[in-house]
């Protein structure tokens, strides 16, 4: 089924790529993603598939890229829906300056512009001149979620560290500095805060290295659960039950290590609604409802065992 | 190009060295590459150096390019110390050499390579093409390149212009000694008579030019002077009017040589057809007149002609490797067909090519591996090797071929190039081939070493072989051979037996001057 | 020159064994130098623990690296085995998880699916390259995208997950406090050891990387040589990928980005020459072990995440000079 879509969703992104797609009278909305090759990003675009065919009031025409630091593609992408006049742009952008420029465009040319997931630099608006709305999870508030879990955990004077994302990432970032915020308020003692690329092995070898140079970490956290999945299995290597692992993302592969207790939580930030949430906003604009503002917070939840 | 012209005679006017060597020596770890050697160069001659493979000419080439520096003793050029500190600074000092590998880069053009030391420019500092190409069109004529076209690159030429192209190149700067290594290895006769021209001008400039050869009838008929090497060591210098090849071969291998060279082998009787080749005509050749001729155990059947007259081609699709145009080989009557030279092989064929170090050797492997390179089967059961084996091997083969050489485990790169060519001659004869095809099988080989070559030809001869040898050597093809074909434009021109033998006869076939009557052969 | 009459005085060995001996010799000793580094310099490095650790760490960098020694040996370059090991390692992944097989089947499966997956990859490089002469590093960079891509295709992009209990045992088993995996790696580099050394195949993949012409009109197919060297580097992705798996109990279609060139570095830092025909896995053992020394070593010590990547870069460099050096003085 999902094999389908994905065909289905590359074709549709040569089409626009051609510059072929043909005008109807439905809106169309362009909904530009970061890599497809994300589980979190695949299943968004699968939940805006879904949406498109549920509601049935606009045309959707949706773009991934190759992996999450190729933002010249998104930026080509942005230039592509201006020549094809959609309607409005859905754009999680992969860097938070380099699309604020192309976005512009778009707005000048009369497009609504929905910024999700990812927030555009506030600086970079300030300097184009432009104001433009963020629908999205607060990664920052989501980390302190499952920073919080594991803080109330330990108490005061836990031990900890952090396995952060890809450096240079905005939502690794925002996450790392969440995950900080709970080592303040908790008042945790971070020992020591090392990047795994979002990747399984690495956090996994990464993390056994930690373990050896402070045998006495109490807490991790990990800023996605692919490589909280690595951490846990370090932990079973060196036979440490003692660890509390908290993560992000709740892919399915961790929710046995949640029943379990093998982590103690991660948090939701419902990927798959938010594509069609921020679609939902972007056609209400475009139907004459106000522009949107600030912040359009999307829920996030924190995920425990039962 | 060259400097004012200063006409010393040599011959007649005994002027000061120009250039003296005093107890040269240099040592390689515990290696005596020289081990004390001393002679002159005079303004304006050309000198020969000669010697066994080894003997340490090339580490001499090396010292006065400025490759390698000396240990002791001294060297003066025109009066003043010279000790070059690299290849460079001996070059500015008008010391130039014309290696025996060459130099060029292939896909570059004629004019980029002979300006490639010092590139024109223009004034805004950018490459100066016309200028490029008016030199190097200036130093094609130089050396009689006349109609060669200098925008064209280096890989469409063919071996021997690539030698005159090199030696134009040295002719660009200004020399004062050209050192020319085994420059005529590669050349047909004609090309050599053409370089012997342009040596004599350049002579005639005042440059020393120093020729380095295996060839003795070329330094008899070139040189002023010629200073003999062995072992490290300068044996004498003579000049070349009051010595004889004779006594040159005599200080160079310091004993009496068997006096093998020229003379008639008792004859060989040729016995059955070992391979038939009906009309073959080979991808280079561009007409469809093929060639035809039977090749006969126990015989051995010489092909000469100039380069680019089709010789290694045939040897190459007989061998399969590459695959034939048109025409049949045939094999005790039955045609036979090689998609590679694995078929060739087993069908008991071996092939001594004519690029050693390219297609013959495994130079950084050892000597034991290269020897079984051909014949792994014999020396390994059910693919494990058998090291015992080819040590035995090994052993046996140098033997037969008396082989000089450190250890089994040495690889070849240590050998001289005689030594080096025998072990080829050695993975081929450890198969006991029925027909083994040469091509220029002493080339870059020493004057001892190709005696005992020869010597191992004849004896496979003898021993039932059929043995086919391309040569551009018209003495080595009238030793071994029993019968000369020589070609011309991939074609036949006429069969030479062995009482028609000589020069002037293949001569005139390879220039297409007389065409026998029913030239082919069948 | 020194060349003596044949003499009786030979030994026996007609492999490159000064010269090899003295280039591991001297990669020995650069790791036995950071290990004695961060001895000194950190408190765990050598503890039984951490040296299982750095076991565990090298194990699938190190298998990869054996099949890209046999390839480097032939003078080609195999950039797909990181995307190879994913795709092999989602295909098992959806062999594993197959509803209706006990255990061991659902293992013997997987591990049959990721050998395969791995040696058709390997195989379709190696058809490739030798039978148009093409360079390998724009064959295997494409496979590298195709195999990503069906890595994806295959998996849609999700993390492969709940494998038969027995196969993660299998991938945290130790004996004496040395992983199962690492002995199945080390298995695997004495018998290339033995391979490259002692049998008709080795002896020619080091003749095709030295001198392709010489062998082939030596009447060898270099043809199914070069096809064969390319299927055995796949054949460790597969393995690499059943390692992968039984360590971290999942499959990431996103595993192993990045991992050709870990493997490619422990070939070379091993002194295996990059135009092939020089060097040995017994070297690639020790580049693996100096860059893995060096990971865990350096995070031990408390270097920052970009401090260590330099490091690391610098690591590779030198190496590469010193051996540039130690083949200069060897073949002197």
């Amino acid at each position: 089924m999902k094999l389908l879509k994905i065909a289905a969703a590359a074709a549709t992104g040569l089409a626009l790529l051609a510059g072929t797609a043909q005008a109807d009278d439905k809106p169309v909305v362009g909904l530009i993603m970061k890599s497809l090759a994300n589980e979190f990003f695949q299943n968004m675009m699968a939940g805006a598939q879904a949406h498109e065919e549920k509601r049935g009031d606009y045309k959707l025409l949706a773009v991934g890229m190759q992996n999450e630091t190729d933002f010249e593609s998104q930026i080509n992408a942005v230039e592509n829906f201006i020549t094809q006049g959609v309607d409005a742009i859905v754009v999680a952008p992969a860097d938070s300056r380099a699309m604020v420029r192309p976005l512009k465009k778009a707005m000048e040319a009369g497009i609504v512009v929905v910024n999700f997931d990812v927030a555009l630099d506030a600086e970079a608006k300030k300097q184009q001149n432009i104001e433009l709305a963020f629908v999205g999870p607060d990664n920052r508030g989501g980390a302190k979620l499952a920073g919080d879990a594991l803080g109330k955990k330990l108490g005061a004077g836990g031990k900890v560290v952090i396995i952060e994302g890809n450096p240079g990432a905005d939502n690794a970032n925002e996450r790392r500095l969440g995950f900080e915020d709970s080592v303040a308020e908790f008042e945790l003692e971070l020992l020591d805060s090392r990047t795994a690329h979002w990747e399984t092995e690495e956090a996994n070898t990464v993390f056994s290295n930690m373990l050896t140079a402070h045998p006495d970490i109490q807490g991790v956290m990990a800023a996605n659960d692919s490589m909280a999945i690595g951490v846990v299995k370090a932990l079973e290597s060196a036979g440490r039950d003692d660890i509390i692992v908290v993560g992000f993302d709740n892919i399915p592969a961790v929710s046995p290590m949640i029943s379990d207790g093998r982590m103690l939580a991660t948090v939701d930030q419902f990927g798959t609604d938010m594509a069609a949430n921020s679609i939902d906003l972007a056609l209400e604009v475009v139907k004459g409802g106000p522009q949107l503002e600030g912040w359009v917070k999307t829920p996030i939840e924190l995920v425990v065992a039962n | 190009m060259a400097a004012a012209s200063l006409a010393i005679m040599p011959q007649t006017t005994e002027s000061p060295a120009f250039l003296s060597v005093q107890g040269l020596k240099k040592h390689f770890g515990g290696v005596k590459a020289l081990d004390g050697v001393s002679f002159s160069l005079l303004k304006g001659e050309v000198h020969a150096l000669v010697g066994e493979n080894g003997a340490g000419k090339s580490t001499l080439i090396k010292i006065l390019s400025g490759v390698f520096p000396y240990d002791s003793g001294s060297i003066s050029l025109a009066g003043e110390e010279y000790r070059p500190a690299n290849p460079h600074v001996a070059k500015e000092l008008g010391v130039q050499v014309v290696h025996q590998e060459f130099n060029l880069l292939d896909h570059l053009s004629i004019a980029e390579n002979i300006s490639v030391e010092r590139m024109p420019t223009t004034r805004l500092g950018l490459l100066d093409r016309q200028e490029m190409n008016r030199r190097a069109r200036l130093a094609l004529d130089a050396v009689g390149l006349t109609d060669v076209d200098v925008k064209a690159p280096v890989s469409s030429l063919g071996i021997a212009h690539r030698q005159l192209v090199e030696i134009s190149r040295a002719l660009q700067s200004k020399s004062r000694i050209l050192i020319l290594d085994e420059p005529t290895a590669t050349l047909t006769e004609r090309e050599t008579r053409r370089l012997f021209d342009i040596i004599e001008s350049i002579r005639a400039d005042g440059v020393t030019i120093v020729f380095v050869s295996h060839h003795l009838e070329e330094v008899f008929a070139i040189c002023d002077r010629v200073t003999v090497f062995r072992n490290g060591i300068s044996i004498g210098t003579d000049r070349i009017s009051e010595t004889t090849p004779d006594g040159v071969v005599r200080k160079m291998v310091g004993r009496q040589l068997a006096a093998t060279a020229n003379e008639a082998d008792p004859k060989r009787t040729p016995g059955e057809v070992a391979l038939r080749l009906d009309a073959i005509c080979t991808q280079a050749n561009p007409k469809d007149k093929g060639v035809s001729f039977d090749l006969r155990y126990g015989e051995i059947v010489g092909i000469a002609g100039l380069v680019g007259a089709g010789r290694t081609e045939i040897l190459r699709g007989i061998f399969g490797v590459d695959p034939l145009r048109s025409g049949r080989i045939l094999q005790a009557g039955t045609e036979i067909r090689f998609a590679g030279p694995r078929d060739a092989i087993a069908a008991g064929i071996g092939f001594v090519t004519e690029d050693r170090k390219d297609e013959g050797l495994i130079l950084d492997m050892p000597i034991a591996a290269n020897m079984s390179l051909a014949n792994m089967r014999a020396i390994s059961r059910t693919g494990l090797l058998q090291f015992s084996e080819e040590n035995r091997r090994t052993r046996e083969g140098g033997a037969r071929l008396k082989l000089k050489y450190g250890k089994i485990s040495d690889a070849v790169s240590s050998l001289s190039g005689g030594n080096q060519q025998k072990v080829v001659l050695a993975k081929w004869l450890g198969r006991n081939p029925k027909v083994l095809l040469l091509d220029e099988p002493t080339r870059g080989v020493d004057v001892g070493a190709k005696a005992e070559i020869y010597a191992i030809l004849k004896d496979l001869a003898r021993d039932g072989v059929a043995l086919l040898v391309v040569s551009s050597e018209m003495p080595e093809l009238m030793t071994l051979a029993d019968r000369i074909l020589v070609l011309a434009e991939h074609e036949i021109q006429g069969e030479l037996t062995r009482p028609e033998f000589s020069e002037e006869n293949i001569l005139k076939l390879a220039y297409g001057q007389v065409r026998q009557a029913g030239g082919q052969t069948q | 020159m020194t060349t003596q009459v044949l003499s009786e005085t030979m030994p026996n060995a007609t492999r490159f064994s000064v010269r090899t001996a003295l280039q591991n010799a001297g990669i020995g000793l650069a790791l036995l130098a950071l290990i004695l580094f961060f001895s000194v310099f950190t408190e765990h490095f050598l503890t039984p623990n951490n040296i299982t650790n750095i076991l565990t760490q090298i194990t699938i960098n190190l298998v990869l690296a054996v099949g890209m020694t046999f390839v480097i040996l032939i003078g080609g370059i195999d950039l797909s085995v990181g995307s190879v090991m994913a795709f092999a390692a989602v295909v098992a992944g959806k062999a594993i998880t197959l509803p209706g097989f006990g255990p061991a089947e659902a293992i013997a499966l997987a591990v049959v699916a990721a050998t395969l997956t791995g040696v058709a990859c390997g195989m379709i490089n190696g058809v490739i390259s030798a039978y148009w002469a093409l360079p390998s590093f724009i064959i295997t960079l494409g496979m590298l995208n195709i195999a990503r891509g069906a890595a994806l295709q295959v998996s849609e992009a999700q993390t492969i997950y709940s494998f038969p209990y027995a196969f993660e045992e299998f991938g945290s088993a130790m004996i004496y406090g040395v992983p199962v995996v690492f002995l199945v790696a080390l298995l695997l580099v004495l018998v290339a050891w033995f391979v490259l050394n002692f049998t008709v195949f080795g002896r020619l993949l080091y003749g095709i990387g030295n001198n392709e012409e010489a062998v082939r009109l030596a009447g060898h197919s270099v043809y199914w040589y070069k096809v064969a060297a390319f299927t055995i580097c796949g054949f460790t992705a597969g393995i690499a990928a059943i390692v992968y798996m039984a360590r971290l109990n999942i499959s990431s279609p996103i595993a192993g980005i990045g991992f050709e060139l870990n493997a490619i570095a422990a070939v070379i830092i091993g002194g295996t020459s990059l135009s092939g025909g020089r060097g040995s896995v017994i070297g690639t053992l020790l580049g693996a072990f100096i860059i893995g020394v060096l990971a865990n070593g350096l995070i031990l010590i408390g270097l920052s995440d970009f401090m260590r990547q330099m490091i690391t870069g610098v690591v590779i460099i030198v190496a590469v000079v010193l051996d540039h050096y130690r083949a200069k003085y060897a073949s002197k």
